[in-house]
């Protein structure tokens, strides 16, 4: 059964954390023979966010058309696949079951190994699928709804945390203030589009924790500051410049972001950057990481749009690096709905 | 013909593999595990208590609810993956009727309740006749205290089944004369009944389409019920899109 060339070997994964169901098939760890993804946005979009027994509902239905279609699309049978991936936190768990049950099924029926992935790792090893000669040792700055990290990814199964997010993530914050604004869900896309037309430098919001050395993140204390902000115009009876507001709010973020990053990257003596998770799709982000990382000679990468959304290519090779290390999962797996990023060395 | 059925409706988790006319083998439990945890240990336990390989099997049967709404994806989730993986058909079992299942007595109307949360109750009554289980009151939903008032207004015997007794009932209200809570083991699903109505459906081509299978909710998500009462106007435009 085991295949001489671990290039060879064909992983199937499946990724169903939040709104998107999600399958994909890659052959070895870099290559994507397909990646389905289904999302549910204009469902949840009613309900200004993600209604979690909504999520899994869909999931259930979602599940075996994305599977059949991955395979489909793949030109691979279901017999052909060596073995089988899955996310198995940190999401919502009623919709991390749907994966996981539907994996552990597959991987028994098929008598194939069982992987169960970190979804956030799953975020920086998008990066391998969107730049083939990208090899550890790097950073990786992860900025998801739920998460904001600074991780040294010094192998492929060898991980340093420099700091991660105290209370809210970066993510938290641009959906909370979209909402209050009366942005439709999602917000983030909305609040990046708005600040565009706005001046970044017209309200000055805090930036926390924004001294050297620390690579720990706050967010709540900006959150809160511009919900301040938001409220006292309101009460003023000031029409909201909501450009100038998301401008602000927005540069307030990333200055603490790219700040971190490039501190980060400094100490731990490293030539490149990524950008990882959710939030990797804000273009003002990945604009200032950009500029400061030419201004620096430091590389900069980040996945294309489709691999910074939630995906299951991502998880299929994150999958693939970690059954190298032999790190498989028995069937036993369960969802870890609060599953972080941790010091990981293998 | 053996087949492997499923029921994670509820906080017991029950697998068992059966042929037409034979239980080969059933494992029951309900111990504080979950059911994402234990269900495929438990799936492969069974098949090799049964001595019968997982590519011997010539269907699946699982419970399809109304039950626990996690449970029902946890095994449904795992049946559609396993159908689609070894090319068999599915059959969806109701979980209050594979219930009736246990209590094949004549004369007795088979009341049983699945936990709705909230004091509530899914509710379906039954009747054997002539060795055949039929429905008398079709499912619905309401509180316990008013199926035990209308089941004490019944002429009938009456026997209560399924986990709401198990947590409301048994035990800890008193039963209005002619209404009898059944015993322990028999209160709770079990695969095995799961198994011999999935059979019936098998033999009679009813299967499910792995495709679109969904669990049998019957409620809908608080999150769209609430929606609907915050905006009467637009919810009428729009058909719910699960039956209630």
């Amino acid at each position: 059964m085991e295949k001489e060339n671990k290039k060879e070997l064909l992983t199937l994964a499946i990724e169903s954390s939040c709104d998107e169901t999600s399958a994909a098939v890659l052959r070895g760890g870099r290559t994507i023979l397909s990646n389905i993804i289904s999302t549910q946005i204009p469902v949840h979009q009613k309900f200004g966010g993600v209604v979690p027994e909504i999520a899994s509902r869909k999931h259930i239905v979602n599940i075996m058309p994305v599977i059949d279609e991955c395979l489909q699309e793949a030109g691979v049978k279901l017999a052909d696949i060596d073995q089988v991936a899955v996310t198995y936190g940190p999401g919502l768990v009623g919709a991390l079951l749907v994966g996981v049950s539907a994996a552990k099924s597959l991987a028994f029926s098929l008598g194939v190994p069982l992987i169960g992935v970190n979804h956030l790792e799953g975020h920086i090893f998008a990066n391998f699928l969107s730049s083939p000669d990208l090899e550890p040792p790097f950073m990786a700055l992860v900025v998801s709804g739920g998460h904001t990290a600074l991780v040294d990814v010094r192998g492929y199964n060898h991980f340093h945390m420099m700091g991660q997010t105290r209370d809210d993530a970066a993510g938290e914050a641009f959906d909370k203030i979209a909402r209050v604004m009366g942005l439709p869900y999602p917000g983030g896309p909305r609040i990046d589009a708005l600040a565009k037309e706005g001046n970044p430098l017209a309200i000055d919001f805090p930036q926390a924790l924004n001294e050297k050395g620390n690579y720990e993140f706050s967010f709540s204390g900006l959150k809160s500051a511009v919900l301040n902000y938001i409220n006292s115009e309101k009460m003023k009876g000031h029409a909201l410049n909501k450009p100038d507001i998301a401008a602000s709010f927005q540069h307030s973020v990333i200055e603490v972001l790219v700040a971190k990053a490039f501190q980060a990257v400094e100490e731990a003596g490293r030539d490149t950057l990524v950008l990882a998770g959710g939030v990797a799709a804000n273009s003002g982000l990945e604009g200032r990481l950009r500029e400061e990382a030419a201004k620096r000679g430091v590389r900069f990468l980040y996945p294309s749009k489709i691999l910074c959304t939630d995906n299951a290519a991502m998880i299929g090779c994150r999958g693939y690096y970690q059954s190298l290390a032999g790190r498989f999962s028995d069937l036993y797996l369960n969802a870890v709905p609060g599953l972080g990023l941790e010091d990981k060395e293998e | 013909m053996s087949i492997l059925a499923i029921d994670t409706a509820t906080q017991v988790s029950s697998v068992a593999v059966a042929a037409s006319g034979k239980l080969s083998a059933e494992l029951t439990m309900q111990a504080k595990l979950t059911h994402s945890e234990t269900l495929m240990p438990h799936i492969e336990q069974v098949l090799k208590m049964a001595a019968v390989p997982k590519d011997k099997l010539e269907g699946i049967a699982v419970s399809i609810g109304p039950g626990s709404f996690t449970g029902l994806r946890i095994g449904l989730a795992a049946a559609k993956a396993m159908s689609y993986a070894l090319g068999l058909p599915l059959v969806g079992v109701s979980t209050l009727r594979a219930l009736a299942y246990h209590y094949p007595v004549a004369g007795v109307r088979i009341v049983c309740l699945l936990d709705a949360q909230k004091g509530n109750a899914y509710v379906e009554t039954y009747r054997w006749e002539q060795g055949k289980l039929q429905t008398v009151d079709a499912v619905r939903v309401a509180p316990i205290s008013e199926i035990i008032e209308w089941c004490g207004r019944m002429e009938e015997p009456i026997v209560l089944l399924g986990d709401a007794v198990q947590k409301k009932i048994a035990g800890k209200i008193e039963l209005p004369a002619g209404v009898t809570a059944a015993p322990a083991h028999l209160l709770m699903p079990r695969a095995a009944c799961v198994a011999m109505l999935g059979l019936d459906e098998l033999a009679a081509g009813r299967t499910g389409n792995i495709m679109n299978l969904e669990p049998v909710y019957i409620r809908r998500s608080e999150a769209e019920v609430l929606w609907e009462k915050r905006h009467p106007e637009e919810a009428q435009k729009t058909l719910p899109t699960e039956a209630m």
